[in-house]
């Protein structure tokens, strides 16, 4: 197992700069996740590192060692792409040892058998191996892709959506296996996904990638409480961020947030914290767009002291809870209900803000100011960090 | 506008050349469903189920092999598709490419041969409706996966139809816009009242926008009945795993009666969970079946919990939820917690199930254990 850096790796095809200077310092032992929108460039980035892709500018290394120039097969990566890449005239048994058969490894075929069962029994699929790929189901044939990159010791596993095909059910099952075996293997992994779910369930770390940068890069804890701008923001969570225009006044001693609902003028006293309010006077925040997960915007179908009025905009279930949107001209408010309610569309509803739990972004530049409890959550990711 | 009856659907594809004396099992067998007018459908099922047969053969893109369509009360069975007056969105676009999106949403209406001023006003109506006011000079290849699939729909309800069939619409769309669009297209159904029937594999979007959900699986009627009642109260194990995100949890189990208290207990596991006490009726000690619990009535308890001790296997941390696997056996059992806490494979927890709220199935049917009445 290694650890993998890239140094500065810039890519471009044609006129297309897909990399644009990335480096990063990807742990022994760890599982890193690429995540990004479509066309970010994290299947560039996992390329490179595979040797398919050759960077222009920039250094890839393994273990402290530059491998730029060492060929895709001689440095010992594992791939599992989103496809599966099986051979079709082959069993699944002949699939797992194709590697180990190999010019480059040549394994006496005692050694392979036990690898290959080692292998089956880790991705519980001993039943399948005399099977053709055509006879498998999505879920097996992804099981095989991932157990053919097991029967060798690689440096690293590198894995390209490999869980995007396959239907929600098995989904969630892979997905918590996938998480046990890598723990158990003791292996570096990269995982390039661009589901929010699994980056957050299966990653140590996570870097978000947009248009060949890397926008942040941390632990899941990090990245959903302490997102660098409003895009990262909206990327973790779902349903997405209310992400809500306003400006901070100073109002006797403390501080008060100003917005508009519907054209109404709103106050929202904001309560004390130090850290914040010393961030607020230091950058001279005034304009701000406030950042408010769903699950802290509270609501009542009466009328109560501190909620202010609006319409319903739509309702809707998603599983085992329910969202209601409500209408505030500029923005739409996404607040998290029970299922079952009776509620029409259009109808009156009364919001409150828990404004003790929001962020605050500058307006122009979209990036992060600060938020409530920053501290604590700084101590809460570095001892997650520990591990 | 009108309710739609189906009344004992059958569907069979025909083998041609060699295989022809050879039967196809049914794509659709003996499907009855009552839609009322105005109401929101939606026919949900894994690929293959035989949902879009279903609505092609409402629309009359496709034979019916035996039984009745009724669209109100008018039987529509050899009707021709361009006078069952029907409006149709399906995943793909098929937008006349040469034509803007003006021209594309007014087209049937001029084929209809509908004068140029009454066109004009029914266009101007909808487009605002779908949001598409301001593209209405643009060409389809300018637009984007959700504007085409906007005018895609305003094209469809342009011709006021008395029914709105859709299929998949919004499987191509990535994630933010789909979810934009079902907002859109539940308040656009809501102002219209048009009765739709819209095609989906995905529970969420069926859960989301529909009044009804009819489930289908190998061309078989399984459910239907209003989100609440599929998610709530499952006929059979398949409705069950199909309906909500995680998945439900359905493990196998034998029951045992100690000291007149009838338990769940689970091989190779020291789980053992009450059974409720309406089920006495129907269960025995050693009683073989299956037990399925949603992963939110699966529960952590305090301090001075009665719960079982269990061993953490797997933790993921969702930023809105974390869930949470522990071993049964050799199954897995999720459960879901908002709780700030975070726990690593290995620490031990109380687990607690809503007892209550467990379903019994059949372990070789699948088919739902109720308590006697």
């Amino acid at each position: 197992m290694a650890r993998i850096q890239l140094e500065n790796v810039k890519k471009s095809f044609g006129k297309v700069q897909a990399l644009n200077g990335i480096s990063l310092d990807v742990k022994d032992k760890e599982f890193f996740v690429l995540f990004g929108p479509a066309g970010a460039g994290k299947t560039t980035i996992l390329n490179c590192i595979a040797g398919i892709n050759l960077p222009e500018e920039g250094m890839v290394k393994f273990n402290n060692e530059i491998v730029n120039l060492v060929d895709p097969a001689h440095r010992n990566v594992a791939m599992v792409f989103e496809n599966y890449a099986l051979y079709p005239q082959m069993t699944v048994y002949d699939n797992m040892a194709a590697a180990l058969r190999s010019n480059l490894y040549k394994t006496d075929e005692a050694t392979i058998k036990e690898k290959v069962h080692v292998a089956a029994r880790m991705m519980k699929m001993e039943n399948l191996l005399e099977r053709l790929p055509s006879q498998l189901s999505n879920g097996q044939k992804q099981r095989v892709a991932m157990g053919r990159a097991l029967v060798r010791t690689p440096n690293v596993f590198l894995m390209d959506e490999p869980l995007a095909h396959l239907d929600a059910k098995l989904r969630n099952a892979m997905r918590t296996e996938l998480k046990e075996m890598q723990a158990n293997l003791g292996s570096t992994c990269i995982y390039v996904t661009h589901d929010f779910m699994e980056a957050m369930a299966l990653g140590d770390r996570i870097a978000i990638i947009n248009k060949g940068e890397i926008v942040q890069i941390g632990s899941g804890d990090e990245i959903y409480y302490m997102p660098c701008n409003e895009f990262v923001a909206q990327l973790m969570g779902d349903p997405q961020i209310n992400i809500i225009p306003g400006t901070i006044k100073e109002a006797e001693g403390g501080y008060v947030f100003c917005f508009e609902a519907n054209g109404e003028k709103l106050t929202v006293s904001m309560p004390e914290d130090k850290e914040l309010w010393k961030k607020i006077r230091e950058t001279g925040l005034k304009n701000t767009d406030m950042g408010l997960r769903p699950q802290n915007v509270k609501y009542s179908f009466t009328p109560e002291e501190g909620y202010f009025k609006t319409t319903v905009y739509s309702y809707e279930s998603i599983g085992n809870k329910s969202v209601i949107m409500a209408e505030c001209g500029e923005y739409q408010l996404r607040m998290i209900a029970p299922n079952g309610l009776k509620i029409a569309i259009d109808q009156d509803i009364y919001v409150r803000f828990e404004i003790d739990h929001s962020m605050f972004f500058d307006p122009q530049t979209k990036e992060y100011v600060s938020r409530y409890d920053e501290e604590t959550i700084r101590e809460f990711a570095a001892e997650q960090e520990v591990k | 506008m009108a309710g739609l009856t189906l009344k004992n659907l059958y569907k069979r594809y025909e083998n041609s050349g060699k295989k022809k004396k050879q039967q196809n099992d049914f794509a659709v067998k003996d499907l009855n469903l009552l839609c009322e007018q105005g109401e929101f459908i939606a026919l949900l099922g894994p690929s293959g189920c035989g949902k879009t047969t279903t609505l092609r053969m409402i629309a009359g893109l496709e034979d019916i092999t035996d039984g009745e369509i009724y669209i109100g009360e008018r039987l529509v069975n050899n009707l021709h598709p361009k006078d069952r007056n029907i409006g149709l969105a399906f995943e793909d676009y098929a937008m006349y490419p040469p034509l803007d999106v003006y021209g594309n949403v007014a087209f049937n209406l001029r084929a209809k041969g509908v004068d140029k001023g009454e066109i004009d006003k029914r266009v101007r109506e909808i487009a605002p409706l779908m949001q598409i006011d301001d593209i209405l000079d643009k060409m389809p290849v300018k637009l984007s996966g959700g504007q085409k699939q906007r005018v895609n729909i305003a094209r469809a309800i342009i011709r006021e139809p008395e029914l709105l069939l859709m299929d998949e619409p919004l499987s191509h769309l990535d994630g933010k816009a789909r979810q934009s669009m079902r907002v859109e297209i539940k308040r656009l159904i809501n102002k219209i009242k048009c009765t739709t029937i819209y095609v989906t594999h995905d529970q969420l979007e069926a859960m989301s926008l529909a009044d009804k959900i009819a489930i289908i699986n190998f061309g078989v009627l399984q459910q239907f009945g209003t989100p609440a009642e599929v998610y709530d109260d499952p006929v059979n194990e398949f409705v069950a795993s199909f309906i909500g995100e995680p998945p439900m949890n359905i493990l196998e189990t034998t029951i045992v009666k100690e000291d007149g208290t009838f338990f769940f207990t689970f091989d190779n596991s020291n789980l053992k969970i009450a059974v409720p006490s309406r089920y006495y009726s129907v269960v025995s000690d050693g009683f073989k079946c299956k037990m399925g619990v949603r992963p939110m009535d699966v529960l952590i308890g305090g301090e001075g919990s009665k719960g079982t001790p269990e061993e953490i296997a797997t933790f993921e941390n969702l930023g809105d939820e974390r869930r949470i696997g522990v071993r049964v056996g050799d199954m897995l059992l999720m459960l879901i917690t908002e709780d700030e806490k975070r726990y690593r494979s290995g620490d031990i927890i109380k687990l607690e199930v809503r007892e209550e709220k467990t379903h019994l199935f059949d372990i070789t049917t699948g088919n739902r254990i109720r308590e006697q009445a």
